[in-house]
């Protein structure tokens, strides 16, 4: 299995390196592990799973950090790449986000939560539930108190009960003066536009997020009003399958805290609520833009935040670009960014202007995609509506929230 | 997304500058050693950070470990934590000073705490010092009897690691007996997979020694054992569950029965959260369901959802694993994804790693319902910013029309890009138009008017330049210009670089002759003459035959260089289907991400504990392990080497093809150089393989331009006795390529007679009888009662081959054969001769 980890900064610096099995890999992995990615101009190009001479080599880049492990022997890829996927959640939970610094101040945490999820190259739990009860997180208080007090441990005393109990992501027994649980749909639109203006892919991935403070065991059950919407779901261990096989109803306990209890699919959605129309004209060494944004289906609620964003070809000497409604920023590599907000009542949000050529170029001949986000709260744009949520096994009557938000996530429209 | 800017990062004021800093600590530190003052822990720990942070680093610190070790006897868990990291780092290179540690460690693992224990335990396994093994003993078997679950966690690795460090230690101390008992009977499940883990590679490496061990390797893979981990699987931590599918997927079920039984269990695992667990189901389905194709087409109408949720949902990262996964099931069953192919539409954002996989899914998926959709999306990307893309999907629009029967509005679009005015567009469009021609050659009359157009100083790549080169010659009749332009580019001869693009240009200016000859008389002169001139060898020696092919006879020259052409059906670089099918055994292993079967990228001794099945799933053609292969003729390297041989040579090739697709009909591998099709056979004739029998050379000519084409008397109504060349030879790599490259063209069973298989209790004796029919052995293998037999044989007179993979049971008292032909029309003629020879020698 997986015989040693290494973080490197984005500068290809060793940040930290973690030998998980007897046979030792020598740092000199991680030069020619650089080297190849200063050939592809960027660690994002570089592809995650790659052999060098000695080893096969597992990469995944998470805010320039590169978690990088060796194996000697044919494992599972998709094992390899989403183990370090978690490692670099878990590390961005703990931490509060992931940079340089951050990972150097805190390496003894590092190791010891690395110390947690595997040994001997074999992943042993990446339940952040669990570590945290081993580990504790270094937060500003307890920073604070070793500082005036000299005296804290970043390891809870105790070990977690739940690796014995039949629940293994849920702590025994936590208690609490008010009961609550959160139920929070969040959808994301991925949709691209053909150059045609035709829809030719528009779909929603979106998650059932859970935030649940409840104390004891509880065992809830969420239905939906319209399940057959579905065309994939996947669910944390909690769920249990046989009632969702039957009935379409989730029935679990919750682990404690937030966690996502299902993700899902749904296809082939007919339109979006927004549309997005670029023009580009050019001719003679110029070339002419208009974009047009306004509301195609309304979806009843408030859609907030849009932006629109594009970069331009590389081939473009200077831009010019206004808006009769927001802000349009041309930033320093190039992507030109127009941030609209609300749409207004009474007109429809433009941009228009002209791009200038490099000489010699007549015509544009590389278009441009335009990368549009918006959110809107309160509404789940792929209709899929909760019907109820019961507990079981509670001491008092709990409170209960639900929510519904919908952004754009790959939302793209070509010229 | 970016990463912060960080300008020049200023060194960190914990950077040391040199070994006084390392003294210094070590003097702090042995100050602290002793001191019982309140606060001492403290500053430790500023020290041990310190320490640590150096290691990292990379500095070498070792030179405190006595110190270290000195202060590590405090109560502070973090403390120990640290020194545990500090020892297990430099234990192995100071052993002597690593014996200092025992004491604490030991002491530590009869703490109160559990965690303490846990990780006391796991430094002291950590240690790796082979003259220490003695001190591990008694805490792991105290630590596998512990109450704490961690601590038993711990200690079963702990066990492994021992193993490793010294075996006969691991074994004499009874280990593996107590972790078998544990494995059924411990309640924690991470210490059940702990030891499941620990026990497959123990036994895996015993095996070899021990028939005990491979005994209860076998027994690993028992129903009572399977079943066992599958009732308490949804127990399992996600990473344990993948381990346990991981065996299941290698159990064989004895009845149908149980195959449906033990999908209905996993049947949820194919909604889990980790894609792992997921991809691992998957593959015991498939695995599970081979032998039975109807259940197999449903397993893959069920596993389509998750796939593609796995592919849409997860980082880049992992949609790169899972899109190498669904590249490998698209080719066994094109159809699963093809109405789903919007899935496989790149996104803006997405590295290019990952847009590649996904044009090549575009390109398998496509069939007649929704070629139009892809291609239209195809061509958006040829506009895209990121030009190795753009590049990738011309090419992918133009593999798609190569294996369309309805390329119309395909063509169509090639032709666009082709007046797109973009440089790499044209190039790319051209070496599609290229290949496309010599399959469709009915499109020449569109694809000309608009080839003709481009200006050939527009066309800078070599690749694209021979294409269109190579059209111009082709095509000499039909475009006006033709001769012009050639007379042209042979002016610049001098500043051509690349030889590729000199040595299309000498065949094209040869073909354009034959057809133009007063045009070109001039321009064929100078190329010649520049040929001749030349410094690349290759280009040497083409002008120098052509030049005495034309002084021979100039006809005859024509019929070598430019013979009526076939249109090509099948090109010939397409993965061969027993390496997929190799791959394919390997579901869910680095195997499908490299493309290749493991054995080609893998050394025997860093293969995977986990490789129960290698003699199993051996179907290439050298088969059976090393040991068993009789050498016969000049089959001296086992099977493995000589595949991986053949492969490498793929491999070196593979620079000179890259990107357009060759016909490279079954000659040697020598033979395909740089050229195109019908160069080959103008190369053929010095091919040595060729050339068993050497009568006149005019007639050598004739007969070799007779080879599978259309010359040749067609021998379907009443075919003539075939009849063998008796010296024919062959060189086992030649063998290899053509077996891949050949279709079977007649596959048979028989049962063979009792006699026979007495026989074969000397296959030699086979062997020698077969070679008096002409038919020669190349390689042999097997056991008692699985012979399996590769022979081939020559049509006298001509280099037509036969290949014949034999394979005989004795005990069901089987034969099954399997012809390959490079002329399938004689492959019946060939069988009847075969089986006379097999029942002259009593097997039929």
């Amino acid at each position: 299995m997986l015989q040693c980890i290494f973080l490197l900064s984005d500068s290809g610096e060793v940040m930290l390196e973690k030998q998980l099995s007897g046979h030792r890999v020598d740092r000199s992995i991680c030069a020619w592990f650089w080297e190849q990615v200063i050939a592809q101009g960027d660690s994002f190009k570089l592809q995650p799973v790659i052999a060098s001479p000695t080893h096969y080599l597992f990469q995944v880049v998470r805010e320039g950090i590169t978690f990088l492990a060796c194996t000697q022997v044919d494992m599972p890829p998709l094992m390899g790449i989403e183990f370090l996927c978690r490692v670099a959640d878990v590390l961005s939970d703990y931490l509060g986000g992931l940079n340089e610094d951050v990972i150097k101040d805190n390496f003894v945490i590092v190791y010891e939560l690395l110390d947690e999820m595997i040994d001997n190259g074999f992943p042993l739990t990446t339940e952040p539930n669990i570590l945290r009860e081993m580990i504790a997180r270094p937060n500003i208080v307890s920073k604070m108190l070793s500082v005036v007090t000299g005296n804290s441990s970043n390891v809870t005393e105790t070990l977690p009960g739940a690796t014995a109990s039949c629940v293994p992501w849920r702590t025994t027994d936590p208690k609490y003066a008010n009961n609550e649980v959160y139920v929070d749909l969040v959808e994301e639109m991925d949709a691209t536009i053909n150059r045609d203006g035709v829809l030719v892919k528009c779909e929603i991935y979106g998650e059932v997020q859970v935030n649940s403070h409840l104390s004891g065991l509880p065992d809830l059950t969420l239905s939906f009003a319209n399940p057959s919407i579905f065309d994939d779901v996947r669910f944390h261990p909690c769920v249990r399958f046989r009632p969702w096989e039957s009935h379409q109803i989730l029935s679990f306990v919750p682990p404690d805290g937030q966690f996502k209890l299902m993700s899902y699919r749904v296809k082939k959605l007919k339109s979006t609520p927004i549309y997005v129309k670029p023009q580009l004209t050019s001719g003679a060494g110029t070339c002419n833009v208009s974009v047009l944004v306004g509301i195609r289906n309304d979806p009843g609620k408030i859609i907030d935040s849009i932006t629109v964003q594009f970069q331009l070809p590389a081939c473009i000497l200077s831009a010019d670009l206004t808006s009769n409604h927001g802000t349009v920023n041309i930033l320093a590599n190039k992507t030109c960014s127009w941030s609209i907000g609300r749409i207004p009542r009474d007109k429809a949000p433009s941009m228009t202007g002209t791009l200038v050529l490099e000489t010699g170029i007549e015509r544009l001949h590389v278009f441009p995609t335009f990368q549009v986000s918006f959110r809107i709260m309160g509404v789940a744009l792929s209709g899929l509506q909760i019907d109820k949520l019961d507990l079981k096994n509670l001491p008092n009557r709990p409170y209960k929230g639900f929510r519904a938000l919908t952004q754009a996530g790959e939302f793209e429209v070509r010229s | 997304m970016a990463p912060p800017v960080q300008s020049q990062r200023s060194p960190s004021p914990s950077q040391p500058s040199g070994k006084g800093e390392v003294s210094d600590l070590k003097l702090q530190l042995r100050q602290l050693a002793g001191s019982r003052a309140p606060g001492v822990d403290d500053s430790k720990r500023d020290l041990f950070k310190k320490v640590i942070s150096y290691m990292t680093i990379g500095i070498d610190v070792s030179s405190v470990f006595g110190e270290m070790v000195m202060c590590s006897a405090a109560s502070d868990i973090v403390l120990k934590k640290m020194c545990y990291l500090y020892v297990g780092n430099y234990a192995k290179v100071n052993p002597d000073l690593a014996l200092l540690t025992i004491n604490f460690l030991q002491r530590d693992c009869k703490d109160e705490d559990p965690m303490i224990r846990g990780l006391a335990l796991r430094s002291l396994c950590s240690l790796r010092v082979a003259n220490l093994v003695e001190y591990l003993v008694g805490p792991l078997g105290s630590g596998l009897k512990d109450r704490s679950s961690y601590v038993r966690t711990v200690a079963v690795m702990g066990v492994l690691k021992l193993y490793h460090i010294s075996a006969s230690t691991c074994i004499d101390a009874d280990f593996p007996a107590i972790l078998k008992n544990m494995m059924f009977n411990d309640s924690e499940t991470q210490v059940v997979a702990n030891c499941l883990s620990a026990l497959q590679e123990i036994w895996s490496s015993e095996a070899s020694t021990s028939e005990e061990a491979s005994r209860e390797r076998e027994g690993l893979l028992s129903k009572t054992n399977v079943y066992y981990l599958l009732n308490r699987i949804k127990e399992f931590s996600e990473w344990a569950q993948c381990l346990v599918l991981e065996l299941v997927a290698k159990y064989v079920p004895s009845e149908g029965s149980e195959i449906f039984d033990i999908m209905n269990l996993l049947e949820d695992r194919l909604q889990h959260a980790n894609g792992a667990v997921v991809l691992a189901t998957i593959k015991v389905f498939l695995q599970l369901t081979l032998s039975m194709t109807d259940v197999h087409q449903q397993v893959y109408e069920r596993i389509k959802a998750p796939l593609l949720t796995l592919v849409s949902s997860g980082s880049p990262e992992q949609s790169y694993a899972v899109l190498s996964h669904l590249h490998l099931l698209v080719m066994r069953a094109p159809f699963i994804f093809s109405s789903d192919y919007k899935h496989f539409y790149c996104q803006y954002n997405e590295p290019s790693y990952v847009k590649k996989l996904k044009l090549e899914m575009l390109t398998a998926v496509a069939n007649e319902s929704n070629t139009y959709e892809i291609v239209t999306e195809l061509c958006e990307y040829a506009a895209n910013v990121d030009i190795p893309i753009a590049r990738e999907s011309i090419r992918a629009v133009g593999k798609i029309a190569l294996q369309q029967y309805d390329v119309n509005a395909i063509v169509d679009r090639l032709l666009q890009f082709l007046e797109m005015e973009k440089d790499y567009v044209t190039a790319e469009a051209l070496v599609l138009v290229k290949d496309l021609l010599r399959k469709y050659p009915q499109w020449s009359q569109d694809c000309i008017a608009v080839v003709g157009n481009i200006s050939s100083k527009n066309v800078q790549e070599p690749k694209a330049k021979a294409a269109l080169i190579w059209m111009l010659g082709e095509y000499s009749k039909d475009m006006h210009d033709a001769p012009y332009i050639l007379e042209s580019l042979i002016e610049n001869w001098e500043e051509e670089h690349s030889a590729e693009v000199r040595l299309h240009l000498l065949t094209a200016v040869m073909k354009c002759f034959f057809k133009r000859p007063p045009e070109t008389q001039k321009a064929l002169g100078a190329a010649l003459a520049a040929g001749l001139a030349d410094f690349h060898q290759d280009v040497h020696d083409r002008a120098l035959f052509y030049y005495r092919l034309l002084q021979y006879n100039v006809s005859v020259a024509e019929h070598v260089v430019d013979p009526p052409k076939q249109a090509v059906s099948v090109f010939a670089d397409t993965q061969s289907s027993e390496i997929k099918d190799r791959i394919f055994d390997e579901f869910n292993s680095l195997s499908v991400v490299y493309q290749k079967p493991s054995y080609m990228f893998t050394d025997k001794e860093h293969r995977g504990p986990l490789e129960f099945s290698d003699e199993v799933g051996n179907i290439s053609i050298g088969i059976e392990s090393a040991g068993t292969v009789v050498p016969v003729q000049r089959v001296e390297a086992n099977d493995k080497d000589l595949l991986l041989s053949t492969s490498e040579k793929e491999e070196s090739r593979g620079p000179s093809n890259n990107g357009s697709v060759y016909s490279a009909p079954s000659y040697d591998a020598s033979a395909v150089s740089a050229a195109a099709s019908q160069t080959l056979l103008e190369l053929a004739i010095s091919n040595p393989t060729v050339s068993g029998h050497a009568p006149q050379p005019s007639l050598e000519i004739d007969d070799l331009l007779g080879l599978g084409l259309p010359v040749e008397p067609a021998p379907a109504p009443s075919p003539p006795p075939l009849k063998l060349n008796s010296k024919a030879a062959l060189d086992p790599s030649t063998f290899q390529q053509k077996w891949r490259q050949l279709p079977i063209s007649l596959s048979q069973e028989h049962s063979i007679s009792p006699e026979g298989v007495a026989g074969l209790t000397a296959p030699q004796a086979l062997l020698r009888h077969m070679q008096g029919h002409s038919i020669h052995c190349i390689a042999s293998g097997g056991q008692s009662p699985n012979f399996k037999f590769f022979f081939f044989a020559q049509k006298a007179e001509e280099s037509s081959t036969f290949l014949v993979e034999c394979i005989i049971n004795t005990s069901s008292a089987k034969a099954q054969m399997k012809i390959k032909a490079d002329d399938q029309s004689l492959s019946e003629a060939f069988s009847a001769l075969f089986q006379s020879a097999l029942s002259k020698f009593g097997l039929l």
